[in-house]
């Protein structure tokens, strides 16, 4: 039986679409569309589905398979072509050694493409620390920062692998420390560490980075523990468990059938008065309110009233969701308050009235709330963040360099002061490292002069070897004893070179000022 | 006044955006002449207004009536100045006067007595002369004609008046009062200020016009601000981190050549 949609129509008594012209160009459409009849529908039903529900006929079209996979590597799939394949040496653009390795690749790609690997090989941010930072932060009297150290090493070189680390972990003379240990210690100095450092973005993403940097040690162990009870029980344990969990299932079955017969019996002796918690009634906290207020008002079935309780219907009504009263707070943590000291402490709800110009926050019960506290009115720009005196020039002059006004803003609006306020304690804090940096140049100096002094006096023999060494980390211990010589000459002669770190410490850098200075000595 | 009227909503802060500067324009001979002081150059405007401007006037803010909240603005002018101190009691809170030279005003607003709060004083640099770019070989203060030709100069500076835990009342009469906010973009000249020199070319024009966008754009100059610096802190602690190894190195080699 073949029905078209116009049969429909007419079988239901539905009116002709208005066709806007003649009939026959309203035909004409319904034709091709006909003739498109996608595959595996029925005709009839999709004459069914009539012209206008295209949404439905996708939905009834075969689904597509995904496209058979192109290894041939030509434009077209050919099975018959088996695809040709090469050794090739590529490049690895992870490596830092520059190291050339082959592999199999097909035939006809660009040699000249980067490994496509290599954007896996991630590196974690390192975090570093200054011994400033350490005293006033990441202080612990179960850590020394020798120790602490010593773990940032290990986390580096394992790139954060803490079973590797904790495998690899052999602190000289300091105790046990479990793998949470070691976890707790390094997600909580970097967490520290990035609260009290200056942070570009916005707070979300600062929090973000907190979040995933949380570590919880006593749940950790906690876990393990479940974990690894779980995995103990004997095959006797097992099998009683699952009894008993059996047994429980059964049990709650039971008593849920009971208590449905129960209701079931109250329903029938009391209608809907029978106040019972599982009925629809009180899924609805209206319906259960009236319900409430009626059943008052009679004050009957008293003698029926199950022990059933009625409160739930009624906690309904009251737990709605209901507008929270703003509180007040008069220390209002927007003025300035550095983004450290805020996540410091729980932030504070704040709720911004764009239109009024309102900013309400929630307030601390605690707060006395007397006169006394009261932030008399002000401009806004008073509450502008200044360096610390001993700071200042510095901090202008780095703020200077950027093009920023110590003092004064454009537009001091509340998001701009907070943010001036984050840029001046960034900008202290750089001040304070660039001054311990000068302080420890100057160390070094002092220090390079007394064991200069020193050694002129002790290292008589004077027979350095002159060929090029570079000095690095691991052997200026090894070589300081007989490298002494030529490390005194370079730091008294060249003591500008030193800005460049111990990089420049090389024996060959000594030979412009070496030279004469030596013969000097030498005699 | 109802009992709970007096009562401070506490954890409120409200705040009304306002201006005040100046703007000045050169005096043309025709008007010097018939001035009483012949030695004037200039004719200048010091006022308070509310910081957005109406779309059709051609003064700098000055949308809202500020009064619902100013009781009064005393504006002290240089003591050679006749009556220095000039209150002024109702809107506009302006004072026009005519003047050769350049000096701080003192302004300070009394609110109206619902708000229980005392008066605000702070200072403003009287402008008459145009803004040069330091540094561009311009003079400092232009020739007369060169100032006049290229219009009424402007200093205006933005802020916010901030109320903390407000009486119920003052509330009650700041909320009936929603200031018109700031245009989200820019429309007309951009009010010069000296912490942003940049914009001093935008500022030419016209009579400039406070925006959202400015907000916006001192608070992206603030992030990048931020930004150079805490990538200058990063390499500064890598550095110093590198000096304290290597000083401590230094120090464990100078105690061990002392024993030996």
């Amino acid at each position: 039986m073949a029905a078209s949609a116009a049969d429909v129509r007419s079988i239901l008594a539905i009116p002709e679409p208005p066709a806007a012209g003649s009939s026959q160009p309203a035909k004409k459409p319904q034709g091709t569309e006909r003739a498109k009849k996608p595959e595996g529908i029925p005709r009839e039903l999709y004459a069914l589905i009539g012209p206008h529900v295209p949404t439905l006929t996708a939905q009834f079209t075969k689904p597509r398979l995904k496209q058979k996979p192109n290894l041939a590597g030509g434009g077209r799939v050919k099975w018959h072509v088996p695809p040709t394949w090469e050794w090739r040496p590529f490049k690895n653009g992870a490596r830092s050694d520059g190291l050339r390795l082959s592999h199999w690749t097909k035939a006809g790609t660009d040699p000249e493409t980067d490994y496509q690997f290599a954007k896996y090989n991630i590196q974690g941010t390192p975090y570093v620390y200054t011994h400033e930072e350490y005293t006033r932060l990441l202080d612990d009297s179960s850590w020394t920062k020798e120790e602490t150290d010593y773990l940032f090493n290990l986390v580096r070189e394992y790139d954060g692998r803490f079973y590797v680390v904790h495998d690899r972990y052999e602190y000289p003379n300091g105790p046990q420390r479990s793998l949470e240990d070691l976890k707790e210690r390094y997600f909580g100095v970097c967490r520290r560490l990035i609260r009290n450092r200056p942070w570009i973005g916005d707070e979300a993403s600062k929090k973000a980075l907190l979040d995933s940097l949380t570590f919880d040690k006593d749940r950790e162990v906690a876990r393990k523990d479940y974990v690894a009870s779980l995995e103990h029980r004997t095959p006797e344990q097992i099998t009683e468990e699952d009894a008993l969990y059996l047994e429980l299932e059964k049990l709650k079955e039971n008593e849920r059938r009971f208590r449905k017969d129960r209701d079931e019996l109250l329903r029938t002796l009391c209608g809907i008065e029978s106040g019972l918690p599982d009925i629809q009634v009180d899924e609805d906290g209206l319906a259960g309110a009236t319900f409430d207020t009626k059943k008052k008002k009679k004050g009957v079935a008293g003698s029926v009233e199950p022990q059933t309780p009625v409160t739930p219907s009624a906690n309904t009504v009251i737990a709605l969701p209901q507008p929270q009263p703003k509180k007040t707070s008069a220390k209002s943590a927007a003025y300035g308050a550095s983004p450290a000291t805020h996540l410091l402490h729980l932030e504070p709800t704040i709720v911004v009235d764009a239109l009024h110009c309102i900013v309400r926050t929630e307030v601390e019960q605690t707060s006395s709330s007397t006169k006394a506290a009261h932030v008399p009115v002000h401009l806004r720009s008073y509450k502008i963040a200044q360096p610390k005196a001993a700071l200042a020039p510095r901090v202008t002059q780095v703020l200077s360099e950027l093009g920023i006004s110590h003092s004064r803003l454009v537009m001091p609006t509340r998001d701009n002061l907070t943010k001036f306020a984050a840029l001046i304690d960034a900008a202290q804090q750089l001040v304070e490292i660039k001054k311990a940096v000068d302080k420890h140049d100057q160390d070094i100096q002092t220090t390079k002069a007394r064991l200069a002094a020193l050694r002129g006096e002790t290292v008589e023999d004077g027979d350095v070897p002159q060929t090029p060494m570079d000095v690095d980390e691991g052997a200026v211990d090894a070589e300081g004893e007989v490298d002494g010589r030529a490390q005194s000459v370079v730091s008294t002669r060249s003591v500008r070179s030193r800005k460049q770190g111990r990089r420049s410490m090389s024996v060959s850098s000594v030979d412009t000022t070496g030279g004469p200075n030596k013969r000097q000595k030498q005699r | 006044m109802a009992s709970n009227d007096r009562v401070r909503v506490r954890g409120v802060t409200i705040h009304r955006p306002v201006i005040y500067g100046n703007t000045a324009w050169v005096l043309t001979p025709k008007e010097r002449e018939a001035l009483p002081s012949s030695d004037h150059t200039h004719r200048w405007t010091v006022a308070v207004r509310s910081a957005a401007s109406s779309p059709d006037s051609d003064i700098v803010g000055g949308a809202d009536d500020l009064s619902y909240f100013i009781k009064r603005v005393t504006f002290k002018l240089h003591d050679t100045y006749p009556n220095p101190n000039r209150n002024v009691d109702k809107p506009p809170f302006e004072v026009s006067e005519t003047g050769w030279g350049e000096f701080e005003i003192t302004i300070r607003i009394n609110f109206v007595t619902e708000s229980g709060e005392k008066a605000v004083t702070f200072y403003h640099h009287l402008k008459l002369h145009p803004w040069t770019a330091s540094g561009s070989g311009e003079p400092e203060i232009p020739s007369l004609e060169a100032a006049a030709k290229a219009g009424p100069v402007h200093s205006w500076q933005y802020d916010e008046i901030v109320f903390n835990d407000p009486y119920q009342i003052f509330l009650n009469i700041l909320t009936a009062h929603p200031p018109t906010p700031l245009p989200k973009h820019k429309r007309r000249p951009i009010p010069f200020h000296t912490a942003n020199p940049a914009s001093l070319e935008a500022s030419k024009g016209g009579t400039p016009e406070f925006t959202q966008e400015m907000e916006r754009e001192e608070a992206e100059r603030l992030e990048k601000a931020l930004k150079t610096i805490v990538e200058d802190t990063h390499k500064w602690r890598n550095k110093l981190i590198e000096k304290e190894n290597e000083s401590n190195r230094l120090k464990k080699e100078l105690e061990a050549a002392l024993q030996s």
